[in-house]
């Protein structure tokens, strides 16, 4: 063991860069439980990733762990960035399309920037814990993860350099409806790469300091004189117009965008002309369409602290539930809020809000999956408390006022002399450093909980018993050892998937049923095509028994193959 | 060069000269389409926007003069359904009859103001298998799906079992079967009524066999996707034809790209089973819990009553079709997603009574009309599946029922022809009507105005008023050099205007000279003036 670890260090030595092995002396470190203490891909996750950054980070990983990742381009965004996967499983143990997979992938929302760093910490971990914890190493034999850390990357970088995007990517969009294509975006008035708040001084103003912290704004009591109105946003009327900041890059909602209970604009705010309006969605559409074997999805969001879970419109518009799908997400869901303190389970259209066209739709209706969407970040982990959560008293205790941009004095074209300030735009929705490597780590787990899950299919009770006639019965029992199903109530209702299929190789198949009841002999007959057995589903910790009549053969093999379940054998002679 | 114009010169002629009594298969179609933009290169351009996946061409013409994405538009579809092949000759005919009076002085001023988009085929995949060996009602493109979810594609075509060249139906006799012969007209099969005394003692399927052995009949033949299912309006998720997920198609995509971008365009008008002129759709007053819109918004039901009278009484057509929707169908998504206005008909219709057999009625219609040539007499056969059972081929022909004989096409262009071209003329249109000018004293000066829609229609139907996928109008003024605003701003929106509305605006302005005065939007077309300040 230690040989190959030395014959790996030296090889890889040779062919990367130095920077990916800064691994060696063992003698520094000391490891902390559930942690690499050595890994060979550096990575630190108190900081927050540039666009070049994550495809450094996904490079030094495909090239360090060349059996367990791969690392492709699903397409390119529209500016041309690739929208970059990961691959990662064992690919020595059967191929990586045709184990149980699990989807993440982080961004979509540009201003919701840790859902890269949460992707991207869940790829490295598994990779690095990958020789030294046989859980994850028996994971990644039975499962596959694909990883995208920014399904977003023209909007990331936009947001890491130059200033604050919408929601959005940046296809460029007619907010204003006046023919001009944003042509009215914020401006950072101060040049600080910040589009932080403007306020002007005014007697007659609804807004005075707090006493107990100059820096926040306060609304004045009735009767009160104020000392600053607020104005928005950093910005100034480009297009003169009459309305500031009206039309900016980007300024639709990439959520909104997919292709199942999708609606129109005036029935759902931030939709396009129809799905799949943005490149960057239609790249994410056809990796998914030829990963079939995807089982389950983490789509990361901010912020709020919550697991959402499906449906998205009251009813579920087309997509199927059922009550034994429905137990399946709450307990994998409750499991969540147990590994993530602060985390609340919520159903989408019920505790939040209604959304039309979202990412969770497609991989739930379209795609047969069991999905849900983490809210990153909650003003709950400041001081693990729901009852103080005071960000100014965060920022001054903890991060030193890290976090603020002191009011500063501007002149602005249309109001005067004013100030801009405020909290920075990487605290508020994102993570401070110090608390982002536990929190990625946790949800991390979640994913790697939820992957567990997906279904293991097993074969096993393989007996032959003679019939009169020189005739043999073949019996076997296939057995789902994992809480998910190889079927959700949608993939069934509308045969997303093919059926699992049981085949039995050996012998001369006269006929094969599904055995419904042993005892009194009912089963139910196949007619068409009885070498192969076609299961609809095969439940969570359900065994389905399975019978052939054979003339001939001694050795039997039976084979199973599911989309969603994957594949397994076994053999009696 | 001159070698190759001859043939083209002998065409063009010999399209101007022949009357229309033949549907044009893809062919002569695309032929006759070049032709229209060889011949009138100055009020025509013709285009293809894409090829659909069975390598097809969807042609778009553009008529108009001068400037022709500058101003109101109207967009004429045909071949949205794969069977109405009727559309198709009826959008090609509008667009051929519109160009060869494009120089009549009542044409060309309705062209200088207006730009015509037609798309005379959507569906020429489907539409092409009218003019094939093998004659049946296809509504599918030629992409290969997977109907009937068994994961297999294409596996259960039809067969032609009577060599006749047309899917009709099969009859097997079998004491199981729940069909019987109708009591009004012994040649149409319907359900047995166990309530009127009645046994079936017939299975029907459509012509062909069971080639997967599934126990279903011809249920996944070639293709495909229904263009006229495939929009995002009221769209049905797995649903036959459907698509994997809205405008999932080449030629979907390409129409809504090349319509979305059009910012111009006002009014859809589609040739299809969709109707709003035969019967005007009804404003009902909906709940507010969900956001979705799925009638007629109050103040374009007047606009659609109006237009529909106008149908009746330019085409003569009576009564009216039998109301068809269909999930992700174009002609509603052009309403309630596209925003615009939106008037459909199948054009040609056989007079139905409530509550009767329709092929019953059909028959009959064409009986009375001399249509002779409509259905196939029942014949047996031998039948692989029924190998012991009396088994017949037979049944109304395929296309029959929606499409009249090709002597009627002439007639029926011309009438549609009028009708659009009259609806035509009530389009948006801007003015503005008592601009005065009053000096206040010291160098100021006052300016107010009324926009006024003089068009019959809206400057924009209501149901786009909220959509982001259609203009709002400005109306904006610029001063020169020496003038400010003290009171009123440089640019500023107009609120929608019904047909015959108007909109009120002043300013107060400081200093002398002229200003530029400009409103509208792309829909409405964009008006201009200058203000002299003395």
């Amino acid at each position: 063991m230690k040989n190959i670890f030395s014959f790996i260090i030296l090889t890889s030595f040779l062919l990367l860069p130095a920077s990916v092995l800064n691994a060696q002396n063992e003698e520094l470190f000391f490891g902390a439980a559930g942690s690499p203490a050595n890994p060979k891909v550096v990575a630190t996750w108190n900081k927050y990733y540039t666009y070049a950054g994550v495809i450094d980070l996904c490079k030094k990983l495909a090239k360090a762990y060349p059996d367990l990742v791969t690392m492709e381009s699903a397409g390119k965004s529209y500016q041309g960035r690739d929208i970059i996967v990961l691959t990662i499983t064992d690919k020595k143990v059967q191929s990586p399309d045709t184990k149980p997979g699990f989807w993440i992938d982080g961004n979509i929302h540009s201003i919701e920037l840790q859902g890269t760093e949460m992707a991207l910490y869940t790829a490295w971990y598994l990779c690095e814990m990958y020789t030294q914890n046989a859980f994850i190493k028996q994971l990644l034999k039975d499962k596959t993860f694909y990883i995208s850390p920014t399904i977003n990357p023209d909007a990331r970088e936009y947001f890491t350099s130059v200033g604050v995007p919408p929601r959005s990517g940046l296809v460029p969009r007619d907010n204003d409806r006046d023919g001009l294509i944003d042509e009215d975006g914020y401006d950072d008035l101060n040049n600080d790469k910040n589009i932080s708040q403007m306020r002007r001084k005014n007697p007659n103003g609804e807004y005075k300091s707090d006493p107990k912290d100059p820096r926040r704004m306060i609304r004045v009591e009735p009767g009160e004189k104020g000392e600053y109105e607020l104005l928005g946003y950093e910005g100034i009327d480009n297009d003169g117009d009459g309305l500031i900041n009206e039309d900016g890059p980007g300024g639709y909602d990439g959520n909104r965008d997919w292709g199942f209970n999708w609606e129109p604009n005036y029935v759902q705010n931030g939709a396009d002309k129809y799905p799949f309006s943005f490149p960057e969605n239609q790249a994410i559409r056809d990796f998914t369409l030829k990963h079939r074997n995807i089982t389950g999805a983490q789509s990361f969001h901010n912020s709020g602290g919550l697991i959402l879970r499906g449906p998205s419109i009251k009813g579920g518009g087309a997509e199927a539930y059922s009550r034994s799908d429905d137990e399946v997400i709450n307990t994998i869901g409750k499991k969540g809020e147990e590994m993530i303190p602060g985390y609340k389970l919520v159903t989408i259209w019920k505790d939040m809000y209604t959304v039309y066209g979202g990412e969770l739709d497609w991989w739930h209706g379209e795609m047969g999956c069991f999905v849900w969407s983490n809210e990153l970040w909650n003003s709950y982990l400041m001081f693990y408390d729901t009852t103080n959560t005071d960000p100014y008293e965060f920022d001054k205790l903890l991060l030193f006022e890290d976090a603020f941009i002191p009011w500063q004095k501007v002149t602005h074209p249309v109001y005067g002399e004013i100030e801009v300030g405020g909290f920075s735009k990487n605290f508020g929705r994102l993570h401070p450093g110090f608390l982002l490597e536990s929190d990625a780590h946790r949800n991390a787990a979640f994913c790697i909980y939820n992957a567990y899950q997906s279904p293991k299919l097993e074969i096993s009770d393989i007996k032959v018993k003679k019939l009169p006639g020189g005739l043999k019965e073949v019996s076997a029992t296939i057995e789902n050892k994992r809480m998910i199903p190889t079927h959700s109530a949608s993939n069934m209702k509308f045969k997303i998937d093919p059926p699992d299929y049981v085949y039995l190789d050996g012998g001369n198949v006269i006929a094969g049923m599904i055995v419904l009841n042993k005892d009194m002999n009912i089963n139910q007959e196949q007619k068409k095509n009885p070498q192969r057995i076609s299961i609809l589903n095969i439940a969570g910790y359900q065994r389905v028994d399975l019978k052939w009549i054979v003339k001939d053969g001694n050795k039997f093999t039976i084979r199973a193959e599911s989309v969603k379940g994957g594949r397994t054998s076994a053999q009696l002679e | 060069m001159k070698f190759l114009l001859l043939p083209l010169i002998l065409f063009i002629g010999c399209f101007r000269l022949t009357a229309q009594n033949q549907y044009n298969n893809f062919s002569t179609m695309s032929q006759k389409i070049d032709a229209l933009g060889k011949e009138y290169p100055s009020s025509c351009t013709v285009k293809s926007i894409v090829k659909t996946a069975g390598g097809k061409d969807i042609w778009v013409i553009s008529i108009g003069n001068d400037d022709k994405d500058n101003k109101p538009g109207i967009a004429v579809f045909g071949g949205v359904e794969g069977n109405h092949i009727l559309g198709k000759e009826l959008a090609l005919g509008f667009a051929g009859s519109l160009l060869k009076e494009s120089k009549s002085p009542e044409i060309k001023g309705l062209l200088d103001k207006i730009t015509f988009y037609v798309f005379p085929d959507v569906s020429p995949d489907a539409t092409e298998q009218f003019f094939s060996d093998l004659k049946y009602e296809r509504m599918v493109n030629a992409r290969s799906t997977d109907n009937d979810r068994d994961f297999v594609t294409d596996e259960d075509p039809y067969e032609d079992l009577n060599k006749d060249g047309l899917i009709t139906l099969i009859r097997v006799k079998d004491p199981s079967g729940q069909y019987t012969e109708s009591k009004e007209d012994k040649r149409v099969m319907v359900k047995a009524d166990l309530s009127d005394g009645q046994a079936g003692g017939y299975l029907v399927y459509s012509e062909g066999v069971d080639n997967d052995k599934d126990g279903s009949f011809n249920e996944d033949g070639e293709g495909g996707v229904d263009f006229n299912r495939n929009f995002t309006y009221n769209y049905e998720a797995y649903g036959l034809n459907a698509g994997l997920y809205p405008v999932s198609e080449a030629e979907t995509k390409a129409v809504a790209d090349f319509l979305f971008d059009k910012f111009n365009i006002y009014a859809v008008f589609t040739f299809g089973p969709q109707d709003n002129l035969g019967q005007p759709w009804k404003f009902s007053d909906r709940s507010y819990s969900d956001r979705r819109i799925t009638s007629i918004m109050k103040t374009d039901e007047p606009v659609n009553k109006m237009v529909s009278d106008k149908y009746h009484e330019i085409t003569g057509a009576k009564g009216a079709p039998v109301a068809k929707t269909s999930p992700g169908n174009f002609m509603e998504w052009a309403y309630y997603h596209y925003g615009r206005y939106s008037f459909g008909t199948p054009a040609w219709w056989f007079p139905l009574e409530k509550g009767k057999n329709e092929e019953v009625a059909f028959l009959k219609f064409a009986e009375k009309n001399k249509m002779n040539d409509v259905f196939v007499p029942w014949t047996e056969i031998k039948h692989p599946d029924f190998p012991d059972k009396k088994t017949e081929v037979g049944g109304i022909k395929p296309f029959a029922m929606i499409n009249p004989p090709a002597d009627t096409l002439g007639d029926l262009i011309t009438k549609n022809y009028k009708f659009i071209t009259a609806i035509a003329l009530m389009h948006p249109e801007l003015e503005f009507l008592d601009l005065k000018t009053e000096n206040a004293g010291e160098n100021v000066f006052r300016i107010t105005l009324k926009v006024h829609n003089r068009g019959l229609f809206a400057t924009c139907a209501e149901i786009g008023e909220d959509n982001d996928w259609t203009r709002i109008m400005r109306i904006s003024l610029v001063p020169g050099n020496g003038q400010s605003f003290l009171s009123g701003k440089k640019v500023q929106m107009i609120n929608r205007l019904e047909g015959d509305q108007s909109a009120e605006f002043s300013w107060l302005i400081s200093g002398k000279g002229s200003l530029k005065l400009t409103a509208g939007a792309l829909n409405t077309g964009t008006i201009n003036s200058t203000i002299e300040l003395k």
